[in-house]
Formats: structure tokens, C-alpha cells, sequence
């Protein structure tokens, strides 16, 4: 007997219950009806309480009128940081004016060598200052992993309340899910050497968020 | 299937409590796990959420994949394939280790970097690697300390909990072949950064991608990956192969009960609201994507699960692995991790342990608990750790799995205890003797049958009556 079969007989032994077709029935309802646990109550200012978690968990934060400003915003924070000028983006954030804010930028998947790399998001999520990033042509996930600054554009009307009205507006708009789906909360960290917080583990030490109004 | 050491529990408590370094790394952590936890479940009044409910909700969840757990495996199975997942199936640690092996033979890899995967401890999948001619490299800044020392982990979410700064530059120094410095915790970060240039090159490097999965999502047939330093997110991006080595377990039926267990898992864990890198990883890179395995493999491992379906053991298949029992243990706390024998320590491996390498070869275990329920209060999936514990000892004693000594005075003892008569002579006679061992102190030093017990502590002593005597005195007078 193969190792599936003899593991499934071993789990039906232990399950112990009879009509398969019922309750794989039973099971794919649960699935078709989506129930959710309890929810938080976070309020009307999604924005305000996604800006606040976020700076909580070291992100730095910044409003702009609108996406058009992103590459002005990015250079004033580069410059103010010493960062340089040379940034890799996602290819989603092309038809930006780069080159006039006076960034070199490249549309592509990150190498090591990238110090800073800048992406959008799929959404924003209050309730934990969290930033939902879908893998893709044109969003590729090493933008946000490699270079030690990661810049992300934050759409304000995208920044919902809880991780499952991320998962609906998911499944509205794309119906399955991509390859990756990157749930990022600030710079990446570890407490390993003893336990003792350092930011800049294996990704980036430091992430700029910038909310862009309508 | 690696079999905990037998009956090294004890042996191994005196070494560890006498360890000066692992006593002050433990004092350490204990209060930051704590206070880090309680402040985290009360922070969730100001969302109007309650952690008892979520908890009610992540056992709901967990019991529900248990009920039908042959149907969800199914369900999860048809999913992940549909997604262009390959999914294997293994019996127990060998067959985890022939699989790996097999899958990097046909992928040409020479190097596999690793996110934290407990089910690669349980089958020693790294000397198997290595045997292999496979080089396999933990990439979690814990695990890498640990891996450089020749050790396994001491905790399930802090592997090296128990290693000072001093141990861990030795080995940094050596490793990293430059010479030894005097460190303080201001050099943590760049400690760190060190380990991060490192692990970047083999990220870089790595043809092969290991991990194992918090949750297995049945919808999608996704993994779930929580970490806070990113690695696991690197090795699931940057090497052509993806390996996923986790229990048949681990399924949860939905996003939506994936969302319920994210709000008890990193609170329960480490205090966090939420991990700096949740992923949900799905089938492998798809068209016009440049990025992103293209070879992604489940290994669904059983490793002696299965059989506790439908057992007195069922509840413990509801575990979440966050640690917080041990965090919460004052026997963890005591003697570390390592005391413990096998890959899971404190009560959650008080009680996995037995179950999975065989009871036993690990007696001792479910009985290293004072019984204080502090594990069984913070369970995020309120899995019963001291009701299974004690059910371990009474299946070891139905099994005559208890030593002959024990077996011998327990039995002299209900011998005794059914002879109320010749009980209460004795009874009398003791109460006697010990009065007058103490002489004009109320207590005594050293206690002729048990002097290691009275080593450390005074036996107080009575008045020299037993109780029965002194109350049929009173009611005389």
C-alpha cells in the first residue's frame, strides 16, 4: 500500500465516521459559506488607525495628495536619509515621473544589490497596520525583500479593516489566489541573540509608508 | 522515526539546573514571554474583542478539521494539485528524509536553505541532507546558532533561548573564520547583521527551499508562513525548488478561519498583534512572473498523528505550536528545552513527545509538570496539557510501563491502606518517631529516608499524634 493510502486508512480508522459523500458535502458548505470569527471594532478613521498600528511596528509614515507625488515623496525621503537615488520599483508604479524627482529606477525583480526598492499594494489593513502584496509580472515580491529600504504606496480608499475584507476584496477582484500572498508589518526583525529586538534581519530595516488621499 | 532518548529526563535535570549560563539566559526570557503575551490579550479590549472568545473560536476550528480531517486532507490535496503543487505523503522521518532527498536529486541541488520546519527535526532531516551530500542551512538567526553549535533547538520559537552572547560569538567567530571579540548587548545588532550578509549569499545560493507550514489553508491549497525575519519568505521566493514538510494536521479549512487563528497565533507566540511577514504561498511561479519556484512539493507527514484521531490523545492535534504553554512553564523554566529529550520541550512536548515516539521512551515526561494548569489556561486552542499529562501517567501504569521499585512500594502501600487497623498502629508509630527526630525543634534537618528532600527545605513536624488519635481525644473532652 502507498504511504497516502495507508495514512488516509489510518485517519478514517481514526475518524470513525461513516458517509464520506455527506460529509465532504458538509465540508465544502463550510467552505462555500466563508465564516468569519470574531471581528474587531476599529471605527470610521481606517486610515488614522492603519497609520498608527503601523508606526507602532517601526514603520515610518507619511500622507501625499495623491499617487502622482509618490516619486517627489520618495526622493525628499532618500535625500533626508542619505539613501541615494537609485531605486528598483514594481512595474505597476512605470508610468510615474521618476527621472524628473531626479530617481534612477528600475522596473523589474530586485537583486541583491538594490538598496531601495518601492512598491504599491493590493490593499492596506487597519485593524494591524499590515500591507497586503500580491505576487506577479508586474508586482514582483523581491522589490519588498531584498533592498534594506522598502517604500510602498498606500492607496487610502484600499485600506480596509480586517485581513478577511482583504481576502473578499480578493476574491472580487482576482477570484484565485497568486503565487504569493505577502502580509508585511513593518521592517523585518528578530529577537534571536538573546531576546533582544533587532530590526533588518533578513529584509528590509526600514519601511516608508506614504498614504496617498483621493 | 528518532526515538527520545529513554529516561534521560532525569539524569539530565541535575546538569541543567547546576548550568549557570542556561539558568541566566531562562531567568531572562521568562518575564519578556510573559509580559509580552499578557500585554497583547488585553490590548484587544480596545478592538472590543475578547481572547476567550477567539479562543472558543480557534478550538472550534481545529476541532472541526479533527472531525473530518480525511475529508480535508482530500479537499487540501485536489486544491494544491489543481494549483500545480506535487504532493507526497510520508509514513514517518524516513520517509520524509527519502522524499527531500529524492525531490533534490531530481532538481540537481547541491545546497538547501531552510525556514523553521519542526517535522525536518523530527526526522533529523539535516544529517540526512548532509549524507547526502546536500548542504542544508537554517536560515532563521535561532536556528543558524543552534545548527552552528551541533545542537537542536530549546524552544519551538526561540530555538536558541537558551545560548548567551558569548556562545553565540564563539561560533559566529568560528564559523565566519575571524577571531573572537569581547561582546556586550550593544553589539547584538551588528551580531546580526554579520549573520545577515552571510545567510544572504546562501539564500542567493540555495537551489532548494525548505519549510515547514503554520497552517495548510483547504480552500486554496495554500501554506501558511509566519515569520518575523523574512527568511521564510526568501526561501520560498529565491530558489527554483519549494519544499513544504509539515502534519497532516495543519490543515484549517478557510481563509476566513486562517484570519480567526492569525489573531490568537503571534499574540499567543510572541506578544505581537501580528508576524512582520505573513505568506500564503500558492502553486508555484505562474506565466510572465520572473520570479518564484518552479517546482513547489507538499510532504504531508503522519510520524504517529493519525493514531491519536479518535483517541483520548485527539485534543493535542489542535496544537498551534506558539510556545505559549512553555513560555508559561515553571519546569520549562527550570531546566530549558534541551532536558526534555526529543524536538518538542515543555508541556506540549510533555504530551507529544510519548505519544509520538512511544510511550515508553519518554516516562518521565508527563510526569515533569506541578500540575499548576498555567500551560492549559494560556492555550490559545485550549488544548487540556496537564488532564492529557496526567492520563499519560495512568496509561503508563495500565501498561506496567512504571519502574519495579515504584510498582513494589505502591503496591506495599494498598496493601497497607486496606488494613485500616494495622494503617493506624503504623500511623501512630511514625508520628511518634519524627516528634522525637525533631527533639525540641519543630522541624527536621535531615531526614534519614529521604535526605535529598530535606536537603534544601526543613520537614516540618506535628505534635507527635496522628490526626485520628488528636480527634478522638477532643471528642472525649
Amino acid at each position: 500500500m502507498s504511504s497516502r493510502d495507508e495514512i488516509l486508512q489510518r485517519v478514517r480508522a481514526g475518524v470513525g465516521r461513516g458517509d464520506a459523500a455527506g460529509r465532504r458535502a458538509a465540508a465544502e458548505a463550510w467552505i462555500a459559506g466563508r465564516a468569519r470569527g470574531p471581528q474587531p471594532t476599529l471605527g470610521a478613521d481606517l486610515a488614522g488607525r492603519f497609520m498608527a498600528k503601523a508606526e507602532s511596528l517601526a514603520s515610518s509614515v507619511e500622507r501625499i495628495a495623491g499617487r502622482g507625488e509618490l516619486p517627489a515623496a520618495v526622493a525628499r525621503f532618500l535625500a533626508a536619509g542619505e539613501l541615494g537615488t537609485a531605486a528598483v520599483i514594481t512595474p505597476e508604479l512605470t508610468d510615474l515621473a521618476w527621472a524628473a524627482s531626479g530617481l534612477a529606477v528600475a522596473a523589474r525583480s530586485a537583486v541583491d544589490q538594490d538598496t531601495v526598492g518601492i512598491t504599491g499594494c493590493f490593499c492596506a489593513i487597519a485593524e494591524t497596520g499590515t500591507l497586503l502584496l500580491l505576487s506577479g509580472a508586474q508586482t514582483p515580491a523581491t522589490v519588498s525583500l531584498l533592498p534594506e529600504t522598502h517604500i510602498a504606496l498606500v492607496d487610502e480608499r484600499r485600506i480596509v479593516g480586517t485581513m478577511e475584507e482583504a481576502f473578499s476584496l480578493l476574491r472580487i477582484e482576482h477570484g484565485s489566489l497568486p503565487r504569493a500572498l505577502n502580509f508585511i508589518s513593518g521592517p523585518s526583525r528578530t529577537g534571536d541573540i538573546e531576546q533582544t529586538i533587532v530590526l533588518g534581519a533578513h529584509g528590509p530595516r526600514r519601511v516608508h509608508l506614504l498614504i496617498a488621499g483621493s | 522515526m528518532t526515538a527520545a532518548q529513554p529516561l534521560t529526563f532525569h539524569a539530565r535535570v541535575g546538569e541543567k539546573v547546576r548550568d549557570r549560563r542556561l539558568q541566566q539566559a531562562l531567568q531572562k526570557a521568562r518575564p519578556l514571554f510573559v509580559g509580552k503575551r499578557a500585554r497583547a490579550v488585553a490590548a484587544l479590549a480596545e478592538d472590543q474583542l475578547d481572547f476567550e472568545g477567539l479562543r472558543d473560536a480557534g478550538e472550534e476550528i481545529r476541532n472541526r478539521v479533527l472531525a473530518d480531517l480525511d475529508v480535508w486532507l482530500d479537499i487540501f490535496e485536489e486544491r494544491a494539485r489543481a494549483t500545480g503543487a506535487e504532493v507526497l505523503w510520508a509514513r514517518d522521518g524516513r520517509e520524509i528524509c527519502e522524499q527531500v532527498i529524492d525531490v533534490a536529486r531530481r532538481h540537481g541541488v547541491a545546497k538547501a536553505t531552510k525556514s523553521k520546519s519542526m517535522l525536518s527535526e523530527e526526522a533529523d532531516l539535516n544529517a540526512a541532507l548532509a549524507a547526502a551530500g546536500i548542504r542544508p542551512v537554517e536560515t532563521d538567526l535561532g536556528e543558524y546558532i543552534v545548527q552552528l553549535a551541533g545542537e537542536a533547538p530549546s524552544h519551538i520559537i526561540a530555538p536558541a533561548v537558551h545560548k548567551s552572547i558569548d556562545q553565540v560569538e564563539a561560533l559566529f567567530a568560528r564559523e565566519h573564520g575571524r577571531p573572537e571579540q569581547p561582546r556586550s548587548s550593544a553589539d547584538i545588532p551588528a551580531m546580526t547583521a554579520e549573520a545577515r550578509a552571510v545567510l544572504r549569499e546562501h539564500f542567493l545560493s540555495a537551489e532548494m527551499g525548505i519549510t515547514g507550514a503554520n497552517f495548510l489553508i483547504a480552500e486554496s491549497g495554500s501554506a501558511a508562513l509566519v515569520t518575523n525575519e523574512g527568511n521564510g519568505r526568501m526561501v520560498t521566493t529565491l530558489p527554483k525548488v519549494h519544499v513544504v514538510i509539515t502534519g497532516i494536521e495543519k490543515i484549517v479549512p478557510t481563509l476566513e478561519d486562517f484570519a480567526t487563528l492569525m489573531r490568537l497565533l503571534p499574540r499567543s507566540a510572541t506578544g505581537q498583534t501580528i508576524s512582520n511577514y505573513v505568506s500564503l504561498l500558492t502553486g508555484t511561479r505562474r506565466e510572465g512572473d520572473g520570479e518564484g519556484p518552479t517546482k513547489t512539493v507538499f510532504i504531508l507527514v503522519d510520524n504517529g498523528r493519525a493514531a491519536l484521531l479518535g483517541s483520548p490523545w485527539q485534543d493535542m492535534l489542535r496544537c498551534i505550536r506558539c510556545g505559549a504553554c512553555m513560555n508559561h512553564c515553571p519546569v520549562y523554566f527550570s531546566l530549558g528545552g534541551h532536558a526534555y529529550g526529543w524536538v518538542y520541550p515543555g508541556p506540549m512536548g510533555s504530551v507529544l513527545t510519548p505519544l509520538l515516539t512511544g510511550l515508553e521512551n519518554a516516562l518521565e515526561l508527563p510526569r515533569a509538570s506541578t500540575g499548576c494548569n498555567q500551560c492549559g489556561s494560556v492555550c490559545p486552542v485550549r488544548i487540556p496539557l496537564p488532564k492529557l499529562m496526567h492520563r499519560l501517567r495512568e496509561e503508563q501504569v495500565k501498561r506496567g510501563l512504571r519502574p519495579r521499585r515504584e510498582r513494589l512500594m505502591i503496591g506495599a502501600w494498598a496493601w497497607l491502606a486496606g488494613r485500616p487497623k494495622l494503617y493506624r498502629w503504623l500511623a501512630a508509630r511514625a508520628a511518634r518517631y519524627l516528634r522525637w527526630l525533631a527533639g525540641d525543634h519543630a522541624t527536621i534537618r535531615v531526614f534519614g529516608l529521604a535526605p535529598a528532600w530535606t536537603e534544601g527545605r526543613d520537614l516540618p513536624v506535628g505534635p507527635g499524634r496522628t490526626f485520628h488519635e488528636l480527634y478522638a481525644a477532643r471528642k472525649r473532652a
